[in-house]
C-alpha cells in the first residue's frame, strides 16, 4: 500500500488533460488542494456545494466546513485513485495532512425510455438505462422491502464494472445466492461491457446455444422474478439485467402474459412453443418430404409441390439452404442498416429475393411461403437470443432431414431434448418442471393459468416462503 | 469438450445402429422432381392369360398427358416396363385406385390383391373398382393439360367414402382383403362403366371369395347399401310405387336361429318422402298409413329377393355368417355355412318411420 502524496498523484495523472488540481485557501488560512477529473464530475455541484462553502468557511478543518456532503477518509494511493476514477473529488487538507474523497459523479444519462427489445402493448413501459443506480431505483420502487438486498461486486480488471446482485432475503433459496456469489467472485477477465459478458462467465454450460441467464431490460420482469424467488444481476453501464435461475420455458414467457386475460394468454403461449418448433422444423420437413417421403404428402399438396419444384435446378436441400442464408443476410442487414435506407431492404427482399427468385427458377413458391412462415414464427419467441440460436438449430435439422428424412428430424429433436435435459442454470435443471416433474408448476407453463390459481411460488425454485397468498385455509 | 465428443459419438453410433439394423432410411431416391408418382393402375384381361396394365403419366403436373399400356404376365413386370418406357421413374407410393376389368375380376383377384398387399410402398387405403367398357379409350379422351381425370376420380371415391355419403359403394383394399380372407363373408366392389368420355356408376359387384359372380343395380344396389352395416342412402327411388324416399337410415337387426335354419331380419327405416308422383293424399292419415304399408311390403319383398339371390349364389356380402361367431367356440367352416345359408328360411320385417314434413291430419 502506497501512502498518498500529491507528487504520486500528479505522476499518475500525467498526460490526462481532463485532470484538474486546484488550490484554495479558506478565510481562516486553511490550505486545501482539490484533485478531480473534470469529465467525470458534476462541475456545477463542485462549485456550489464544495468550493464556495469551503472558501467562505471559518472552520479549522475541511470536515467541519463540509457537513452536508458525505466524505470518505482515504488511507492509501490505490483507494484514492479508485475514488477519483469513479467520479470523486479528492481533497487534501494541508493542516491535518488528511485526504478525503467526495463523490460528485456526473449524472449524465439518458431518460427512462420504452423497452425496444421486449415491447408490449399494455403494461408498464419503463425500461432500464445504462445507469446502475437508476435501475436499482426502478426495481426498489416496485418492491419497497428492506428484505430486498443489493450486494455489490466489482468485475473486470480494466473496466472495474460494478455488478449488483439483488434478491429477496428470506424468500429466495439461499443456495442460489451462494452459487451466484461464488461465481461472481471467481470471474477473472479484463473487459465487461454488457451483462451478457457476465453471463458468459457465470453460465454452467457455455458451449450450449441456449441462454442460461435471461437478459431483460424490463424492471417489471425483474421485480416479478425476484418475487417468485429468483435473483437478478444488474450490471453498470448496460440496460440489460440478468435473471437466474431460468428454465427453457421462461424464454417463452412474456410480461404481457400476465396482463392479458388468462384464456388469451393460455392460447398465445402454446402458440409460441408451436411457432418455435415450426421455425426450426418447417423447412427441414419440406426438405425431408420432397427428398424422401413423397408418400406422406396428401395428393393435393403433392400436386402443388411437384408443380413448384418441377423446373428447379437445385435439389430441395440446396434450395432451402440458399434461401435460408439469403434470409439471414437480409435479417442481419436490416439490423445494421441506417434506418433511412431500411425501406430499400424491404423492396429488395420482397421483390428481388421473393418474387424474382421464383420467376427466375431458383426457388419454388412453396419454399418461399414456408421460409416466410418460418421467419415470422421465429419472432413469436419473446427472447431475442433464442430467436438467434434457433437459426443454428434450423441448419442442423436441415442437414439431418436431407440425409435421413423425417427420422433425421426426430433424431435431431431427441438430441436437442437430451441436450436441454443436461443443461443447468445456476446449477438448477433447465427443463424443470417437466423434468424433474413438479406438477403444481404446470399451472404457469404451457398455459398461463388464472392468477387466483397461482397460489404458490414455483416449486422447482424451492423458495423459503412457499405461498404467495397471506391468508390461506387451514 | 469431452461431453460434446461423447454426445457426438452416441448420436453417430445410434445413426449407424439404425442404418445397419435393416431399418434402412435411404433405400431409394425419392426426390419429387425426379419421380412420377402415379395414382392408379388399370388392369385388363388380355389374350393368352396375360394382362394389360395401364396408367396415366404425368399424373399431376399440368402437362400433356400420355396413357402407358403394357401387355405383361405379372403386375410388377408392367411396373418395370413403364419405367423403361418413360423418362421418370414411376413410383407406386401414392397409388390410390386399382381399376380391374370385369373379365379379369371374373377370373379371380387373389393374385392381384396379394401383389398389391405385399408391396410395402402401397397403402391399404386404395380404392378397388370393377370397370366395364374400354377404360383406356375413356382415358384417351381426357388427355388435356388441364384435365386431371385420374385425380378427379380419386376425389370422387374419397368424397363418397367420407361420412358415408350414401350414393355409391366404396370399398378400399383393406376392407376387401378383410372380407376376402374371412371364413364366411364375401367381398363386394363398385362397378363403373367407361363409355366414351364418361365414367358411369353401374352398381355393385358381388364376389364369391375372389371371383366376381354377380352384379346388382338400381333399387337392389340401394337396398344392399342400406343393409350393409346400417348405411345411409340419400335417395331411395321406388318408381313402381311412384315414390322417392330421402335421407334414409336403416337400423338392421339380424338374428339366426341356433340351428341355422332361419334368419330373421328386422329393419327400421327412417326417412322422409321426398317425391310423390301419385294421387295419394298423404296429408290424410289413412292414405299415409296405406302408403307406408305399401312401401314396407315392397321393401320386404325386395330384401327377400336380394337375399335369395345371394343364397342361390352361395355368397354372403352382408356378413350374415359373422353372426355365427361366438366367444370360446370354434368358427364355422365355409362349407358348413354355405350348406346352411343356401337353404336358410328368411323372414324380413320392415318398419318404416317417415318424418312428417307436412301437417298430417
Amino acid at each position: 500500500m502506497t501512502a498518498i502524496s500529491l507528487e504520486a498523484l500528479k505522476q499518475r495523472l500525467a498526460l490526462m488533460e481532463d485532470a484538474e488540481i486546484i488550490d484554495r485557501e479558506t478565510t481562516n488560512g486553511l490550505r486545501l488542494t482539490f484533485i478531480y477529473l473534470e469529465t467525470l464530475i458534476d462541475q456545477e455541484r463542485l462549485n456550489e456545494s464544495i468550493l464556495e462553502p469551503v472558501v467562505r468557511s471559518f472552520q479549522s478543518s475541511v470536515e467541519k466546513s463540509l457537513t452536508t456532503v458525505k466524505m470518505n477518509r482515504l488511507s492509501n494511493l490505490e483507494q484514492a485513485l479508485q475514488y477519483l476514477m469513479m467520479g470523486s473529488v479528492l481533497v487534501h487538507d494541508s493542516s491535518s495532512a488528511r485526504w478525503h474523497a467526495i463523490m460528485l459523479p456526473n449524472s449524465l444519462t439518458r431518460s427512462i425510455e420504452t423497452s425496444e427489445t421486449e415491447t408490449i402493448m399494455f403494461g408498464p413501459k419503463d425500461s432500464f438505462s445504462e445507469q446502475l443506480e437508476q435501475n436499482i431505483l426502478l426495481i426498489r420502487r416496485r418492491l419497497p422491502l428492506t428484505a430486498l438486498k443489493t450486494e455489490r461486486f466489482s468485475v473486470g480488471s480494466l473496466t472495474q464494472t460494478t455488478v449488483v446482485l439483488m434478491y429477496i432475503d428470506g424468500l429466495i433459496n439461499p443456495e442460489f445466492v451462494t452459487i451466484a456469489k461464488k461465481k461472481l467472485s471467481s470471474i477473472d477477465f479484463d473487459i465487461f461491457l454488457d451483462s451478457s459478458h457476465i453471463a458468459a462467465f457465470m453460465e454452467d454450460h457455455y458451449h450450449s446455444i441456449f441462454p442460461q441467464y435471461l437478459q431483460t431490460d424490463r424492471p417489471d420482469s425483474c421485480a416479478y422474478a425476484l418475487g417468485i424467488g429468483k435473483l437478478v444481476i444488474l450490471v453498470n453501464n448496460t440496460p440489460f439485467a440478468l435473471i437466474a435461475p431460468i428454465t427453457l420455458f421462461h424464454l417463452f414467457q412474456s410480461p404481457e402474459d400476465y396482463i392479458n386475460r388468462w384464456l388469451v394468454a393460455s392460447f398465445l403461449r402454446p402458440l409460441r412453443y408451436l411457432s418455435f418448433l415450426l421455425s426450426i422444423t418447417l423447412i427441414p420437413l419440406y426438405v425431408a418430404l420432397t427428398t424422401h417421403h413423397y408418400q406422406m404428402l396428401p395428393l393435393q399438396i403433392l400436386y402443388v409441390f411437384i408443380e413448384s419444384r418441377s423446373k428447379l435446378p437445385l435439389s430441395p436441400f440446396w434450395e432451402a439452404f440458399f434461401i435460408l442464408i439469403t434470409l439471414e443476410i437480409m435479417k442481419e442487414a436490416s439490423l445494421r442498416m441506417p434506418t433511412k435506407t431500411s425501406q430499400n431492404l424491404g423492396v429488395i427482399g420482397g421483390i428481388v429475393i421473393g418474387q424474382a427468385a421464383v420467376e427466375a427458377g431458383f426457388a419454388s413458391k412453396v419454399l418461399i411461403v414456408l421460409a416466410g412462415i418460418s421467419a415470422i414464427s421465429n419472432f413469436l419467441v419473446p427472447n431475442y437470443l433464442v430467436t438467434k440460436s434457433s437459426l443454428l438449430l434450423q441448419f442442423m435439422f436441415l442437414i439431418l432431414s436431407s440425409y435421413l428424412g423425417v427420422p433425421g428430424i426426430l433424431l435431431g429433436l431427441v438430441g436437442m431434448i437430451a441436450h436441454l435435459n443436461g443443461l443447468t442454470s445456476l446449477k438448477q435443471p433447465y427443463l424443470a418442471p417437466v423434468s424433474p416433474f413438479y406438477w403444481r408448476d404446470w399451472v404457469d407453463l404451457f398455459v398461463r393459468g388464472p392468477l387466483h390459481a397461482m397460489r404458490i411460488r414455483p416449486e422447482a425454485l424451492r423458495p423459503l416462503i412457499k405461498y404467495r397468498i397471506s391468508r390461506r385455509r387451514k | 469438450m469431452k461431453r460434446f465428443i461423447q454426445a457426438t459419438l452416441v448420436l453417430l453410433s445410434s445413426c449407424l445402429l439404425i442404418l445397419e439394423s435393416g431399418c434402412v432410411l435411404l433405400p431409394e431416391n425419392n426426390m419429387i422432381e425426379e419421380i412420377t408418382p402415379i395414382i392408379f393402375w388399370s388392369v385388363q384381361e388380355a389374350e393368352d392369360g396375360k394382362i394389360t396394365i395401364s396408367t396415366l403419366v404425368p399424373p399431376l403436373i399440368k402437362e400433356k398427358k400420355r396413357v402407358l399400356n403394357l401387355k405383361v404376365s405379372l403386375i410388377n413386370e408392367g411396373n418395370k416396363g413403364f419405367n423403361l418406357n418413360y423418362h421418370n421413374e414411376l413410383k407406386a407410393g401414392q397409388i390410390r385406385l386399382l381399376l380391374v376389368d370385369e373379365a379379369y375380376a371374373k377370373r379371380g383377384l387373389t393374385r392381384l390383391i396379394n401383389t398389391v398387399l405385399t408391396d410395402p410402398n402401397i397403402s391399404q387405403r386404395l380404392y378397388l373398382v370393377v370397370t366395364k367398357g374400354d377404360f383406356n379409350e375413356f382415358l384417351a379422351k381426357h388427355l388435356d393439360e388441364t384435365d386431371n381425370i385420374d385425380y378427379y376420380i380419386y376425389r370422387m371415391f374419397k368424397h363418397y367414402e367420407k361420412k358415408k355419403q350414401g350414393e355409391i359403394t366404396v370399398v378400399n383394399l383393406h376392407q376387401f382383403m378383410k372380407m376376402l380372407y374371412s371364413q364366411v363373408s364375401d367381398p363386394q366392389l363398385p362397378v363403373f362403366r367407361a363409355a366414351g368420355d364418361q365414367f358411369l356408376y353401374e352398381g355393385t359387384a358381388f364376389f364369391d371369395q375372389d371371383t366376381m359372380v354377380a352384379e346388382i343395380r338400381g333399387k337392389d344396389d340401394q337396398i344392399n347399401q342400406l343393409l350393409y352395416r346400417d348405411r345411409f342412402v340419400r335417395y331411395l327411388v321406388l318408381p313402381e310405387l311412384s315414390v322417392t324416399l330421402g335421407h334414409i337410415r336403416a337400423h338392421t337387426r339380424k338374428k339366426l336361429t341356433p340351428d341355422l335354419s332361419s334368419l330373421s331380419i328386422e329393419i327400421d327405416v327412417k326417412g322422409r318422402i321426398n317425391e310423390l308422383d301419385s294421387l295419394a293424399r298423404i296429408e290424410d292419415n289413412y292414405q299415409f298409413a296405406a302408403l307406408s304399408q305399401k312401401i314396407e311390403r315392397y321393401l320386404e319383398e325386395n330384401v327377400i329377393s336380394l337375399l335369395s339371390q345371394m343364397q342361390k349364389l352361395q355368397i354372403d356380402p352382408l356378413q350374415i355368417g359373422a353372426l355365427t361367431a361366438k366367444p370360446f367356440s370354434r368358427p364355422i367352416t365355409r362349407d358348413t355355412w354355405d350348406r346352411h345359408w343356401s337353404t336358410m328360411k328368411i323372414n324380413v320385417k320392415v318398419r318404416l318411420h317417415l318424418e312428417p314434413l307436412t301437417k298430417v291430419k
